[in-house]
């Protein structure tokens, strides 16, 4: 009896040394962009010693990214792009998705096995003849060629998660309402969708943080400096000779926030809808 | 012609909206008139007509013209001169210099990536299979980089492992690991590793979410049963926990692997291939290619060759794996 207490004590001492092991692993990375961030340019690169903390607090790199780089009109483009990629992707998501959930018809398999196919294609090998395509449409450095992209590339995984989603929520819920009289579409948006808005906000979550994060393709079909978004506009400032670490690592902390922030509030949905879109059991 | 395909296609979209909609308000009578049972059979193409008309067309049609490319000189620094040239993209292809080491480097990448990823996201998630206190802050904090873009993750693992004012040289100097300072992102061997570092970080939340939910919905009885048949810790780790998970840890690894193989931001942002193909990995190369050179043709015969390679990978690791239900994604 004595031996097993012991065993689970050195157990839980050994899982205790493992969390606090991964949780280092994630914050030290983020601790130093961060402290780069608030440190004074000589500081930084300064080769005899290196700071652990700023021994000057500054924030002088934000307010040069702000002032120089024209980080206000990224943001606002980042935005722009991904809110209406997420509103969309949305939209699209719940009609798709509710038709896979409660329909059985025929080709749904083949639907099904294309949407794991659009997941498979190596995204650049449809960027380049998108790029064709949208030079011939007049949309290459415009928004909405970015649009377009983060919408067909972000849907096929959103659909099959509201998919996942509805069929959770029992069928029994909606016949109720149908012998009360209810129409469909009615009851689709006063009974069904209610219910299911954990699964549309982490549906929006992906879609917006897909479409924030992306790098390739925003390098490719955007050209002119306005029209940049987050990643693209911070990408420029590296290829310079003089690299500005305090300004790109600012830069980096203010890209993270609104995803971070997002994430940490919808963990519990974003984790199930994570979860239930990749495996079916 | 494109903007007539565009046009139509978008005439097509307001259409199914304006019919699913105008039909789910009516009711019984349909704009079409159709019969009722007609209208149910309809119903759910019209729920997906959107979405796979959108897909059709900016997914379906692009990939089928880069098929096309690929078996043409199709230069965009030259647009006149666009014609079949048989199998000549390909042939250039691998006689280009550095083709093999890039073959290397993309496999390395891939597997090393998938194993850290795996083993580390799976110790994770079987430390997390306990309630302990704070364990919701604690998920929040640990799966964070899940959010993060890759482009964020390349530029502090670029300033980290900096050669002149990075901390991990600093760090290793200071604990008398190395005595001087490494250029580790121009070296080669080493741009590789730090690729392949950042991707194990970035990686690893993904696996321990999707595996914790697996060890979740083992049955609690079935550990009960072990305990009473004195069953040892190794055996029941072998014979249930992983019994019970390794469906989703095939899945996992099989999508990961896909998605690893084609993801290159990280490369990008840190080592931009260098030094001289060191790093580069074959959809690196192919964005290089496309959109330094701009020779389309090429880059679409490459990227044909890649799709190619992972639709062996799948067909083999589901045959390995005796794995059948992977279309359910």
């Amino acid at each position: 009896m004595k031996n097993h207490t012991i065993q689970r004590y050195l157990g839980n001492f050994a899982r205790g040394l493992i969390l606090l092991f991964f949780l280092l692993v994630v914050l030290v990375p983020i601790y130093w962009m961060v402290i780069t961030s608030f440190k004074t340019n000589a500081e930084i690169i300064n080769t005899q010693e290196i700071t652990y903390f700023p021994r000057t607090v500054t924030t002088d790199n934000y307010v040069q990214l702000f002032r120089l780089y024209d980080y206000r009109s990224m943001l606002a483009n980042s935005l722009i792009v991904s809110v209406s990629t997420g509103l969309c992707v949305t939209f699209l998501s719940i009609l798709g998705g509710y038709g896979l959930a409660r329909y059985s018809f025929r080709g749904k398999d083949t639907m099904l096995l294309f949407f794991l196919v659009t997941q498979m294609i190596p995204g650049i090998l449809v960027i380049i003849p998108l790029y064709v395509i949208f030079a011939k449409l007049g949309l290459i450095n415009t928004r909405l060629s970015l649009f377009i992209f983060y919408v067909i590339a972000n849907l096929p995984f959103c659909a099959i998660t509201m998919r996942s989603f509805f069929e959770r929520i029992p069928y029994t819920l909606e016949e109720a309402a149908y012998v009360d009289g209810c129409s469909k579409l009615k009851s689709l948006i006063t009974i069904v969708l209610p219910v299911m808005f954990p699964g549309i906000v982490a549906v929006f979550v992906f879609a917006f943080i897909g479409a924030w994060n992306e790098l390739i393709a925003g390098t490719i079909f955007i050209n002119t400096s306005d029209l940049w978004t987050v990643p693209v506009g911070l990408k420029s400032l590296i290829g310079k000779y003089d690299v500005r670490w305090g300004v790109l690592m600012a830069g980096g902390v203010c890209a993270l926030l609104p995803t971070a922030i997002m994430f940490a509030f919808m963990q519990k949905f974003v984790v199930e809808g994570l979860t239930s879109g990749a495996v079916k059991e | 012609m494109g903007i007539l395909v565009f046009y139509l296609a978008l005439i097509a979209v307001a259409c199914a909206f304006g019919i699913v909609f105008i039909n789910k308000r009516t009711g019984k009578k349909s704009l079409f008139r159709v019969s009722n049972s007609m209208q149910r059979k309809a119903e759910p193409y019209l729920f997906l007509l959107p979405v796979m008309l959108l897909l059709l067309l900016m997914f379906g049609y692009p990939l089928i013209n880069s098929f096309i490319m690929a078996f043409q000189n199709y230069k965009l620094t030259s647009p006149g001169r666009i014609y079949f040239n048989g199998l000549e993209n390909f042939r250039n292809l691998l006689s280009e210099t550095d083709i093999s080491l890039i073959i290397a480097n993309s496999f390395a990448y891939v597997v090393i990536s998938v194993l850290g990823q795996f083993i580390l996201g799976m110790t994770l998630a079987m430390a997390l299979n306990k309630q302990f206190p704070f364990r919701g802050i604690y998920q929040a904090l640990v799966f964070l980089p899940w959010s993060f873009s890759a482009f964020v993750i390349g530029l502090m693992h670029r300033w980290s492992f900096n050669g002149e004012y990075g901390v991990v040289n600093d760090v290793l100097l200071r604990l008398n690991i190395i005595s001087s300072k490494i250029a580790w992102l121009g070296t080669p061997g080493f741009s590789l590793a730090v690729v392949i570092f950042a991707m194990i970080w970035m990686g690893i939340p993904f696996f321990a979410i999707m595996i914790l939910a697996a060890l979740q919905s083992i049955p609690k009885d079935v550990y009960e049963a072990s305990y009473i048949d004195g069953c040892g810790p190794l055996r029941r780790f072998f014979k249930i926990t992983f019994a019970y998970i390794k469906p989703t840890v095939i899945v996992t690894i099989l999508l990961r692997t896909i998605w690893i193989f084609n993801s290159f931001d990280l490369i990008v942002i840190i080592t931009n291939g260098g030094p001289a193909n060191f790093s580069q990995t074959l959809p690196s190369y192919m964005y290089t290619k496309a959109f330094s050179s701009y020779d389309f043709g090429l880059a679409s015969a490459l990227g044909v060759l890649l799709m190619v390679t992972l639709v062996v990978y799948v067909t083999v690791f589901l045959k390995i794996t005796k794995y059948n239900k992977a279309g359910n994604f």
